[in-house]
């Protein structure tokens, strides 16, 4: 294999902005060595409504990222949101085929096969096959129960699949500027990965990645994710109802949100009073503290409880021991965790970054690019073979000249 | 049974979406990336297509060359010989050793054969040869030093062949003839004949060390010295001398020589008015000397109980 380092780009389409991360793999290391970032225009709820407004801004933040790396991306992981996402859980059963009860590797591709095997509807695609632990005669089984003694075999598949459009859509914003898509990763599953350590994961965590445009949730149980979901619910719906509720645009609603927002009502003082802009300049207003928390608290209440609702049984605090992680640029409201962990009934705290990330990468609207060089590098490590630039030798010989 | 089971299809995944774009699908950005893609391409071709087009030159460029070179070449004969020695060869010598063809030229003489010619003569321990273009070949020879004579046979005669210090025999070229009526002659030595050459004499080193010291240090014993045996060398760990009067001088192998020499020197000294030469000086046995007379022709022995009466 060369010994030329290949270069991953990390591509989340938000709805808010875009972001690009560079990372250096070298077979064994990651080392991110270019950021590039634009505000998303043509982006609504983690789908691409306009198609060229998107892939200005993709292209412009990936063009950013590259020049900021000083080298050419070489294919690109892309995170996928949305809400026509959506998952199912298909599980299947098969009896060990030889006399001594022996399981081989044919078992386990049959029943693997058996519980990947569930047709979907005209016009979805698969984005992510997520296995669950084997189980051989009932038992958990954390690694692959090749040579273990057992009479029935059986595991299970979340699949997670979305409308092919919306993921063509999304693809091609990037083969527009000439890169190739290597992985498509979910953004709850990418950013799950960066704030949350094996063991919270083998204990049980839900972690939720609240951006603009959607909330992305993953449960991991036993090690595994087990239930992944979007809510096509974000900050921006607390901005719009901040907007209305006050009557304000939509740039004053942010701004409001940012200074004042609060996901629980602390202030009990109906008559303080906070000021628009706070710059006692002409037209700057007052505003009822009160009313910009009770706007907002009410908003994040609703949409923590939806995501509980829809992970309905999945979800319980004893399954849940490692409690609620929260990401994403709405974690930074304040006061999210605790009405989370009021909502779930479990212990919750913002996601962090692993400490090698340096510190202009920690804030959380930057776990999912993160989770998604890692993510990413991660399965390809575990397929074999490893990583291989596309191309023959043809396109060895270009990098050659393009590294010039 | 596992085996019975029927499995539906994969479903379709994100995979199977195609991937490429037309290149009016792209932004301006995408357009310039691919552009320069592939002039990049163009260019590591060209590239490419020139280095192996100067490796195809330069590899042919080197096929004919062995053509052209010898054309050149051959049209200048070697015209010099030049030769540099620490000894006594001549240019005659080498010309007779090296027996170039009149015509050859230096592309066609091979350099390693001619060394080995130069290195057959015995007498050369160490050649050099060198093309000096366009027609001089220089040769540098170290010669062997003879420390003694020998005679032999040599192509098909009966001769005189002399003995480095290393035991090599050779013919000796050069030398002239009262120069080597210095040398003394070797005795008591079996040579083995190889091919065209003579095995070099063991324990020549024992004996070219004597030689060496006795010529610096008691040179007037030295020019006594006829015949060097080594007949007991290997027996007796001695080196007889036998010299011109007629006395042979034994030397130990063993003890120093500068002292045996010494020694001979005062018995020499000693013994010069003794009517007659000693027959046998041997210094071989440590710190005493042994001289043997030989008995005087006339000499009677006399009974002691019967003194001589006169009548």
């Amino acid at each position: 294999m060369s010994s030329r380092p290949t270069f991953l780009g990390a591509v989340e389409i938000g709805t808010s902005k875009i972001s690009v991360l560079v990372g250096e793999y070298t077979g064994r290391e990651l080392a991110i060595i270019g950021c590039g970032e634009c505000s998303s225009r043509g982006v609504i709820k983690g789908g691409v409504v306009d198609y060229k407004a998107a892939s200005e801004c993709t292209h412009s933040a990936l063009e950013q990222a590259e020049r900021d790396a000083g080298e050419r991306i070489d294919h690109v992981f892309l995170a996928q949101t949305g809400g026509h996402l959506e998952g199912f859980y298909n599980e299947a059963t098969v009896t060990v085929k030889a006399l001594d009860n022996m399981i081989d590797a044919g078992d386990i591709r049959t029943v693997c096969d058996l519980a990947k095997s569930k047709e979907l509807p005209t016009g979805r695609a698969v984005v992510h096959h997520i296995r669950r632990p084997f189980r051989v005669d009932g038992s958990l089984v954390s690694s692959m129960p090749e040579n273990i003694g057992g009479q029935r075999l059986e595991v299970g598949y979340w699949t997670v699949h979305g409308q092919e459009q919306r993921l063509a859509d999304n693809i091609h914003v990037i083969r527009g500027f000439n890169l190739e898509v290597r992985e498509l990763v979910l953004a709850s599953l990418a950013a799950g990965h960066m704030v949350t350590t094996p063991e919270e994961r083998r204990h049980g965590v839900l972690v939720l990645d609240i951006g603009a445009g959607t909330t992305d949730y993953v449960l991991h149980r036993d090690g595994a994710p087990h239930t992944t979901g979007v809510v096509p619910v974000g900050g921006t719906h607390l901005t719009n109802d901040l907007s209305i509720g006050l009557r304000l645009t939509d740039g004053q609603a942010e701004k409001l949100k940012l200074r004042f927002g609060r996901a629980s009502v602390t202030t009990k003082d109906k008559a303080t009073k906070v000021m628009l802009d706070g710059n006692f300049a002409i037209g700057d207003r007052q505003f009822p503290q009160q009313a910009i928390e009770q706007i907002t608290a009410a908003r994040t209440w609703e949409l923590l409880e939806v995501v509980k609702k829809k992970l309905g049984n999945a979800f319980s605090p004893e399954t849940c021991a490692a409690g609620v992680v929260l990401t994403g640029g709405t974690a930074k409201l304040a006061g999210i965790a605790d009405v989370a962990a009021k909502v779930f009934g479990v212990s919750a705290h913002l996601g962090e970054a692993p400490t090698w990330v340096s510190e202009n990468l920690r804030d959380p609207s930057y776990h999912t690019s993160l989770g998604l060089l890692y993510y990413g590098v991660s399965s390809q490590a575990d397929k074999s073979p490893p990583i291989r630039r596309a191309g023959g030798f043809f396109t060895g010989v270009k990098r050659l000249f393009a590294n010039s | 049974m596992s085996k019975n089971l029927h499995i539906a299809p994969t479903a379709r995944s994100w995979r199977d979406i195609p991937q490429p774009v037309k290149p009016r699908a792209m932004s301006r950005e995408g357009k310039w990336r691919l552009m320069t893609s592939v002039l990049r391409a163009m260019g590591a071709t060209l590239v490419m297509g020139g280095v192996a087009w100067g490796l195809w030159e330069v590899t042919r460029g080197l096929q004919e060359t062995p053509r052209k070179m010898p054309e050149t070449a051959r049209a200048v004969a070697i015209k010099q010989l030049e030769l540099r020695t620490d000894g006594v060869l001549d240019n005659a010598w080498l010309a007779r050793t090296l027996a170039l063809p009149k015509q050859a030229s230096l592309m066609e003489v091979d350099l390693q054969s001619l060394r080995l010619r130069l290195l057959a003569s015995g007498q050369v321990h160490a050649a050099t040869v060198t093309k000096n273009f366009p027609d001089t070949l220089k040769v540098q020879v170290g010669e062997r030093s003879p420390v003694a004579r020998v005679m032999a046979n040599w192509r098909g005669e009966s001769r005189a062949l002399v003995v480095a210090r290393d035991g090599v025999v050779f013919e000796g070229v050069g030398y002239g003839a009262a120069m080597l009526a210095t040398l003394p002659w070797l005795d008591g030595v079996k040579l083995t004949r190889t091919a065209d050459q003579y095995q070099p004499v063991e324990n020549m080193g024992l004996v070219a060390e004597l030689l060496a010291r006795a010529r610096l240090d008691a040179e007037h014993l030295y020019q006594t010295w006829q015949v060097v045996s080594l007949a007991r060398l290997e027996s007796d760990g001695t080196i007889e001398i036998r010299t011109k009067p007629g006395t042979t001088v034994v030397f130990g192998v063993n003890g120093d020589f500068l002292q045996q020499l010494a020694k001979l020197d005062y018995q020499w000294e000693a013994l010069a008015t003794a009517p007659n030469p000693p027959r046998k000086i041997d210094l071989s046995l440590g710190r005493e000397v042994s001289v043997s007379f030989q008995p005087l022709p006339n000499f009677n022995l006399v009974p002691h109980s019967q003194p001589k009466t006169k009548l």
